[in-house]
């Protein structure tokens, strides 16, 4: 029997990056297959060459036997791939109808045949009847619709194309339990009729439950092809994580006495009761799968994506953390790995990109280089920044001396909580260890630390203690000898250790 | 000349537009013998400080940012001048109470504007241009039509007599407006905060900027000048008219532009600008020396400006 999809030998080299070495996924006519694996192991880039939106650099995609060259997702569509998107297709002026067609109008003669149309819509929105809530119609407007409805109707997109392959990532992420349950549901019916599916799911439990047969990508290479049934939970971690690594060892010394910082039952669009607490002098691990919680937090505490409900004490003090601003008063510190979109003043100078937080904590209303200058370049020389002059523009550094920029912008304000969203992304070796050490000398100062990262091993080699996060909410607490690559795999795929 | 400094500063907009204005003051006085002659040139400056002021507003809202612009400035000057004017009627002791209404109302209807662009996220360029069509019709009302007012006295000569070595005193007013300007620009919060969220609103907030209070004030500070020039136009002119103010709209843009502000925002200066507005002004003079037709001069003045706008629009390294 030829199978439905046969990609071999893919390789995908972007500029310098190497994202697929070796790159292979056979997925069988009527079979669910789940592709996994870490952040960066290459899965998102593998499905989209298969859906036709990224052209590899070498090697072949089959189709039932025939040898398929996409040059767009158009292509792929009409020969039958179907790709889902997370919220991004979704026009929120339009109706559920008209997104669910969009671009593929049912047509009778030369016109768009709306009752045809809407009838098609109705039943596809009676798939998920009784579990998809109120005011999910034909004629609603998408963007009138709560995040779980949205996502209905971007699976409904790829349900009415009826392809022969659906890819479906992360497609449960806002659906409730109920509502995923039926969508795996209305997934094995799909595969009775000979419909493959490619599925990438943060969940383990999913993956075991529903799929037939597993793919397991590492560094940009597929590892390893698994029948469900005949493997077992840790297996399937193993392979995702490659050689065991455990944490590195870290100084003992801290003081668990009093926690500084307190979140209590943190809720809002991106988090589900988060709960923890952290300690003066501690570097905290924020781990997982990417966009399950972990920046969302770090945005919540510094106000940009203030909760909806919950507390946060800092202190001893309960704190209302409703604006960027009110985080930086209490002496809390933002640091994005989006350099060029959160942190960047493109075209002022070095001095005033670091002033710039200064001034705010300070409440200076007249700024006087000639006095905040050695202060600024004190900080700037604590973190080996190599510039030529404080007035030159920013933009005349490299993206590590720049992130250092943005980092020493906010020491100059002796931070007392440090919320890093990633800071090593896109930055070279050299500014990484620069910016671990100062992490540290931060911490031993007495600062508390919260740090995400999406490279495990950054975590594991620096943080204290791991929080994992799936989902939205914390699936695992790791520390001292459970702190292994391992567990934080399994608990980002929401296997509690 | 191979010193980059020296090359840096020849091609600095500043530079520039100082060099245009030697240039065109030198065509004009061989067009017109007397042209450059040092009466002449004060009566250039004198218009040049009219519009100067008015775009020191617009170089505010254009640093800001978001496609920042201040269309509204013409009615505002219309606005300033015509209550400016019934304050005085002629009188001396009408000055005080003319600056603060002209200045005052002007710079409420800039809080409006700025309130617009910035919480309801109305296009700059629409919200203004909205709020000129309400100030015109608010002053056709006002006024019924008819001119009416007068400038005291003592305004009128403080703009067209001479108040110490031969400078009128509406000179110094604008180089105390411009000491002003750039000190707020360079060593103020407020001026820093200009720059940040102009060139990335984003992280302006993200380092706790109060960002929406910023704009909405840039905007009311452009309100401000506008009227505040207003009060100079009836000064200098002696009475006002509901339009007077039209003329200096596009102008007080250009000559930011040309001043070497990015359109763009985050980057520029109030330097650059005062001579922009020199130069626009002198090259204004020339073309009426010229003799030309009304209608040819339009078409000439409009021409050379879209060409600078052409030259300045697509710099798009910023200055520090």
């Amino acid at each position: 029997m030829t199978n439905a999809l046969e990609a071999v030998g893919i390789t995908k080299i972007f500029g310098a990056v190497r994202a697929l070495t070796e790159g292979r996924l056979t997925v069988g006519k009527g079979e669910i297959h789940a592709l996994m694996g870490a952040n960066g192991c290459g899965k998102s880039t593998l499905c989209k060459i298969v859906a036709g939106a990224v052209a590899p650099t070498s090697g072949t995609v089959g189709m039932d036997g025939h040898d398929v060259r996409f040059r767009n997702p158009r292509e792929a569509e009409r020969a039958g791939v179907a790709l889902f998107y997370q919220e991004l297709s979704l026009i929120p002026q339009l109706s559920v109808a008209d997104n669910i067609f969009l671009g593929r109008e049912l047509k009778s003669g030369l016109f768009a045949d709306r009752k045809a149309m809407n009838r098609r819509a109705a039943e596809l929105i009676g798939l998920f009847d009784g579990v998809s809530g109120q005011g999910l119609t034909v004629d609603a407007i998408v963007g009138t619709l709560p995040p779980d409805q949205r996502q209905i109707v971007e699976i409904l997109k790829v349900f009415a194309q009826d392809a022969k392959i659906m890819i479906m990532d992360e497609a449960t992420a806002a659906l409730d339990g109920r509502q995923s349950q039926r969508f795996f549901e209305i997934l094995k019916a799909k595969k009775a009729e000979g419909v493959s599916t490619i599925m990438i799911s943060h969940r383990l439990d999913e993956v075991f439950a529903v799929c037939d047969r597993i793919t397991v990508m590492r560094n940009g290479a597929t590892i390893t092809e698994l029948d469900t049934a005949a493997t077992t939970r840790k297996a399937v971690v193993h392979d995702m994580v490659g050689e065991v690594r455990a944490a590195a060892p870290k100084s003992a010394g801290l003081s668990t006495d009093r926690p500084s910082l307190v979140v209590k039952a943190a809720r809002n669009a991106s988090l589900r009761d988060v709960s923890f607490e952290t300690y003066p002098g501690e570097i905290l691990g924020l781990a997982g799968l990417q966009g399950q919680g972990q920046s969302a937090l770090l945005k919540s505490l510094f106000g940009s994506e203030p909760l909806t409900s919950g507390d946060i004490g800092f202190e001893g003090k309960s704190l209302a953390i409703r604006k960027p601003s009110d985080a930086v008063m209490n002496g809390f510190a933002y640091v994005s790995g989006d350099r060029g979109r959160d942190a960047s003043f493109q075209g002022r100078s070095i001095f005033e990109n670091i002033v710039a937080a200064l001034a705010v904590r300070n409440r200076l209303r007249i700024i006087r280089p000639a006095a905040l200058k050695p202060q600024v370049s004190k900080v700037a020389a604590d973190l080996k920044t190599k510039f030529a002059g404080l007035d030159m523009p920013i933009g005349t550094l490299s993206g590590g001396n720049q992130q250092k920029i943005f980092i020493a912008r906010w020491l100059a304000t002796a931070p007392k909580l440090l919320l890093l969203d990633d800071p090593t992304k896109g930055i070279d070796l050299g500014a990484k260890a620069d910016l671990f050490a100062l992490m540290r000398s931060q911490a031993d100062a007495g600062a508390t630390i919260l740090f995400y990262s999406s490279e495990d091993s950054e975590i594991l080699d620096y943080a204290d203690r791991v929080l994992v996060f799936n989902g939205g909410s914390i699936s695992a607490e790791l520390k001292g000898d459970a702190m292994t690559s391992v567990n934080m795999t399994r608990a980002a795929y929401g296997d509690a250790a | 000349m191979n010193n980059p400094r020296i090359l840096a500063a020849l091609g600095d907009p500043l530079t520039i537009a100082i060099a245009a204005s030697v240039g065109l003051l030198i065509v004009g006085e061989i067009l017109s013998p007397g042209f450059a002659q040092g009466s002449q040139i004060v009566r250039l400056l004198t218009i040049a400080a009219i519009l100067g002021i008015v775009a020191a507003g617009q170089n505010l809202v254009i640093l800001g940012g978001r496609e920042g612009i201040d269309l509204s400035v013409g009615s505002m000057i219309s606005l300033g001048a015509v209550l400016a004017g019934n304050m005085m009627d002629g009188q001396n002791s009408g000055i005080l109470p003319a600056l603060l209404i002209a200045g005052g109302i002007p710079f409420l209807i800039g809080l409006v504007n700025g309130i617009g662009v910035t919480f309801v996220r109305i296009p700059p360029l629409v919200m203004t241009l909205g709020m000129t069509a309400v100030i015109q019709g608010g002053l056709v009302v006002y006024s019924q039509g008819v001119p009416s007012g007068a400038a005291a006295p003592l305004l009128s000569a403080f703009i067209n007599q001479p108040l110490i070595l031969g400078i009128p005193g509406i000179l110094f007013v604008w180089v105390a407006i411009a000491l002003a300007m750039v000190f707020v620009l360079r060593r103020t919060a407020f001026g820093f905060a200009v720059y940040a969220i102009g060139s990335n609103e984003r992280a302006a907030t993200l380092v706790g900027l109060p960002v929406p209070l910023i704009r909405v004030l840039i905007y009311g500070l452009s309100g401000l000048f506008a009227g505040l020039a207003g009060v100079c136009v009836i000064g200098y002119t002696g009475t006002s008219f509901i339009s007077v103010g039209d003329q200096y709209v596009l102008p007080s843009v250009i000559a930011v532009v040309i001043g070497g502000t990015s359109l763009a925002g985050g980057a520029g200066g109030y330097l650059g600008t005062m001579a922009g507005a020199v130069a626009l002004t002198i090259l204004q003079s020339v073309l009426i020396t010229l003799n030309l037709e009304v209608w040819a001069r339009q078409v000439i003045f409009g021409v050379t400006l879209l060409a600078l706008m052409l030259l300045y629009g697509r710099q798009k390294k910023l200055r520090v």
